[in-house]
């Protein structure tokens, strides 16, 4: 134990090493601040979608009058709300839209809107406990420890120290546990003080700090490595940060220009303009083609298709329904260059402990970069109920009742992602 | 001044000599390369898919059948933004916004499918780009390189001996600076080769080139001049390192995310969803066109049928329906543009924010600097979206006029009852050829030029805090007679 005092006084009289420490304290806490504020800000601003909807539908049903109308101009709101850990990785949530209206109309039309963010913020990168940990902690740790052997015996120590009775285990081994710890102290405190007011579920903030312990053990691991050499503290210094620079900055970026080769993802604004070919498409094209295309897939719907000799919402929302259906493929074709880009990365993660451990943070927060795919997924499940309760009202010609607006399906957040659209 | 010559001979062959040194050299330049040709593939391909997707949507639109003009306000186009002249320098934030903005009648669309929601979670790590090579990697380098360049001499007491040959601290100190200026330069071969190369094939950019690579040189100077300066104030070789290290990563790693942390929660951006909530609800205050009681369209109706002399909206001698349509139309826009304009304001003001934290970031200032001359920022995306909505508005209004014109007010009325009126209702495809095709120049290279002067000023301010840092050193190594 006394020993363990030891080695904090020492590293408490060193101004340099506690200076480095307060400041990874600090940054840490800045940024599990600047989360709980994003956090803040996403679900204000779901609160306030929410809250303003009942408005919206009241001066809908104000002037409609059949359920076509009703589909046509009934948006309603589908959200993805931040995890209990998205504040501590804030991933991709300023570059994928977290809220989104959307109506009956084709959805391969509505769902790639994006938020209004300033791309210029998104360019710098996120400031939260992972870019601590990924980016800061790993410069701490060097700076702590990369002449743990080589500093002593610069100062002509390291042979009496060596030579004191069981030196590995009362000395190193305490003094590189107290700085390790000191560094996961920095990180843990300020994660466990957000992961309290976020409300995170318990066994959810063990897995992150466990993540957090993993990334620092990693570097620990590779800094005594180094430091055991015996080469000099400063080339030690220099070979450290070069690994970190390797690690963190050129090899990620290098195999991001690799991956992003390898697998292409098909043209979106393709995808986009042939959905609107097709819909658009259909006003030219004979309306018998276009129902009975869309009475293969809905054939429960025969008995109450037969349209007037001018405009219905039949027909206009089974060719809305039949545009989706006609780019399906290519739709697809798209997610899985996007899935398929994340798996090369998570694959490549495995080399890349950096990487790797990041990825899993944002993975763990629902925040990476297949989130928004599968918020994609769960819009397309609810579009699916919402145009399918208008088809059981415009091919049943019920007679109109203003209650049909209000009793629409809403999209629950927590739906798991079901069957798409297709 | 000879000896500083002298002196920066003898760096620079002590760095010839060191392995380490040429590793990190020739590891630099091959990475500079590197990011140089698959950022000029990658840019290049990307300007050619999206003025191809334009040329494909304009012949799309202008290929439609004959139709009611309404169908095709509905039916729209594509604005693509253009790729930068310089992008394949410093991409900016074009993998950070939408590329593709679909323009229709009634509604303002987001532009949509950018890199980063295409990319695996790596592209947050960065970009490997000239730029990004030059603003990162270049610096660390030149740590690496100049470190030690005087605390090795103070370590091994060769000060002393440097100092008894005539040698003032000044001359030291410059001819140190001189052997890592010298490096600097060669780091930045390759980027300023690329740079060259785009200004070549567009000569009316060769200004605004050589003015980001003036800030490049500027930027890379202050590291240089900083390191130098550091290495001469630090006790020891390893200091030196700690500190250069922990400065590089606050000036390019940490602050720039701090900064952008901050602002984006100091002044947050009013959501999507919040706008679309707004304009509905101040369109049903100022004019709802669903509702046939409403005073806005009312009085509209009125002044029309007044102005005309008739009583009847069926005699007025044009398509009423089209002139309504016209109305409805300036009503919305008008509000896509009031709010477009807050958001436009509240996203220059964060961007304003990132500007003055180049008081503390030099990295930040030649970021800027870099994205602004390569037009691939912030104002020229919202220059983007604005002539994009520009020339809806546009689009919309002419099809909306020729509604009025082309479109007779009886079938139009009946269009809904009458198949026959509604046949009829469908006017030439010729009309769409007629339409403007959409066209976006970036900012003009004069203008972008003056955008960057606030970001190279402060460049200037951290050259002159450089060399008066390593002036005090160089006076420190005088007065302890080295």
């Amino acid at each position: 134990m006394s020993s363990v005092i030891r080695e904090i006084w020492l590293l408490g009289r060193n101004r340099a090493a506690l200076a480095a420490l307060v400041l990874l304290a600090v940054f840490a806490a800045a940024g599990v601040a600047i989360g709980l504020a994003n956090v803040a800000r996403d679900s204000a601003m779901i609160e306030r979608m929410l809250a303003g909807q009942p408005a919206e539908e009241q001066a809908v049903a104000s002037f409609v009058k059949d359920a076509g109308y009703g589909a046509y101009y009934g948006f309603q709101p589908v959200w993805d709300p931040p995890s209990d850990l998205a504040f501590a990785a804030l991933g991709n949530r300023d570059i994928a839209p977290a809220i989104l209206r959307v109506r009956s109309l084709s959805l391969e039309a509505q769902l790639y809107e994006n938020e209004s963010a300033n791309p210029e913020l998104s360019l710098a990168g996120r400031f939260d406990l992972v870019f601590i940990t990924i980016y800061i902690a790993p410069l701490v740790l060097i700076a702590l420890l990369h002449d743990l052997w080589s500093g002593e015996r610069e100062a002509g120590r390291l042979f009496m120290l060596s030579a004191l009775p069981r030196a590995r285990r009362r000395l190193w081994s305490v003094r590189i546990a107290v700085r390790i710890a000191d560094v996961l102290a920095a990180l843990l405190i300020p994660f466990a003080v957000g992961a309290v007011l976020a409300g995170t579920a318990l066994p959810r903030a063990l897995a992150f700090g466990g993540l957090i312990t993993l990334a620092c053990l990693f570097w620990s691991v590779v800094i005594l490595l180094v430091a055991r050499r015996g080469a000099s503290s400063v080339v030690n210094a220099a070979t450290l940060a070069s690994i970190w620079f390797a690690l963190t900055l050129v090899i990620p970026a290098a195999t991001n220009l690799v991956i992003n080769a390898a697998v292409p993802v098909p043209d979106g604004a393709a995808l986009a303009r042939e959905n609107r070919e097709f819909v658009h498409g259909a006003w030219d094209r004979p309306r018998e083609q276009t129902m009975d295309a869309f009475l293969a897939l809905y054939p429960q719907h025969a008995v109450g298709s037969a349209l007037p000799p001018t405009f219905h919402y039949k027909w206009y929302f089974a060719f809305q329904h039949l545009g989706d259906v006609h780019v399906a493929r290519q739709s697809q074709a798209y997610r899985d260059g996007i899935a398929g880009r994340a798996a090369y990365a998570r694959a490549a993660g495995w080399v890349l402990p950096p990487a790797g451990i990041a990825q899993a943070m944002t993975a763990l927060a629902g925040t990476d970069v297949t989130a928004p795919l599968e918020f994609q997924q769960r819009i397309r499940a609810y579009h699916t109920r919402l145009r399918e309760y208008y088809y059981d009202y415009l091919f049943s010609e019920r007679p109109f009742d203003v209650q049909i607006l209000a009793d629409v399906p809403r999209f629950d957040p927590a739906d798991g992602s079901g069957a798409g659209a297709e | 001044m000879n000896r500083s010559l002298i002196i920066a001979a003898a760096e620079l062959r002590l760095m010839l000599r060191s392995r380490l040194a040429l590793v990190g050299v020739v590891t630099l330049l091959l990475l500079s390369a590197i990011a140089a040709v698959t950022s000029a593939v990658q840019m290049t391909e990307a300007a050619r898919a999206r003025a191809q997707a334009q040329t494909e949507t304009d012949e799309q639109f202008e290929a439609q059948p004959d139709r009611h003009p309404h169908r095709m306000v509905h039916y729209g186009t594509y604005a693509l933004r253009p790729v930068g002249p310089l992008a394949a320098f410093d991409p900016g934030v074009d993998s950070f916004t939408g590329t593709v903005l679909f323009l229709e009648g009634h509604r303002q669309n987001s532009a949509t499918f950018g890199a980063a929601r295409e990319s695996s979670d790596l592209l947050r790590f960065g970009q490997l780009t000239p730029a990004f090579v030059l603003q990162t990697l270049a610096p660390l380098l030149l740590i690496f390189l100049g470190f030690a360049t005087v605390a090795r001499e103070r370590e091994r007491g060769s000060l002393r001996a440097l100092a008894a040959h005539g040698a003032s601290a000044g001359s030291i100190v410059g001819g140190k600076a001189l052997a890592l200026g010298l490096v600097a330069l060669l780091a930045l071969t390759p980027a300023l080769v690329a740079l060259g190369w785009a200004a070549l094939r567009q000569p009316h950019e060769a200004g605004v080139a050589l003015v980001i690579a003036l800030a490049y040189a500027g930027y890379l100077a202050a590291w240089v001049l900083g390191i130098v300066a550091l290495s001469a104030i630090a006790r020891t070789s390893q200091g030196a390192l700690i500190a250069l290290i922990a400065a590089w990563a606050l000036i390019v790693v940490l602050v720039p995310r701090a900064a952008a942390g901050w602002a984006g929660v100091a002044d947050p951006l009013p959501s999507r969803v919040d706008t679309e909530l707004a304009i509905a609800a101040d369109l049903r205050r100022i004019g709802d066109s669903h509702n046939p009681n409403d005073p806005h369209f009312a009085a509209f109706k009125a002044n029309l049928l007044k102005q005309y002399g008739v009583t009847r909206t069926e005699d007025l001698p044009f398509n009423y329906r089209g002139r309504l349509a016209q109305e409805g139309e300036r009503i919305t826009s008008q509000l896509f543009k009031d709010y477009a304009a807050r958001a436009d304001a509240i996203r220059a003001r964060q961007s304003g924010w990132l500007a003055w934290a180049g008081v503390l970031s030099p990295a930040l200032s030649v970021r800027n600097a870099s994205m602004v001359g390569a037009a691939t920022d912030l104002t020229t995306h919202t220059a983007f979206m604005n002539a994009a909505e520009a020339y809806r508005f546009d689009l919309v209004q002419r099809l909306n006029g020729l509604q009025a014109t082309a479109v007779s007010g009886a079938d139009d009325n009946a269009r809904s009852k009458d198949p026959l009126a509604d046949r009829r209702t469908r006017i030439s495809a010729d009309f769409w050829k007629t339409m403007p095709r959409f066209d976006f120049a970036a900012p003009s290279a004069s203008a972008r030029m003056a955008a960057m002067l606030p970001s190279l000023a402060l460049l200037a301010l951290w050259i002159v805090l450089a060399l008066g840092g390593l002036a005090l050193a160089a006076r420190r190594m005088g007065r302890l007679g080295a």
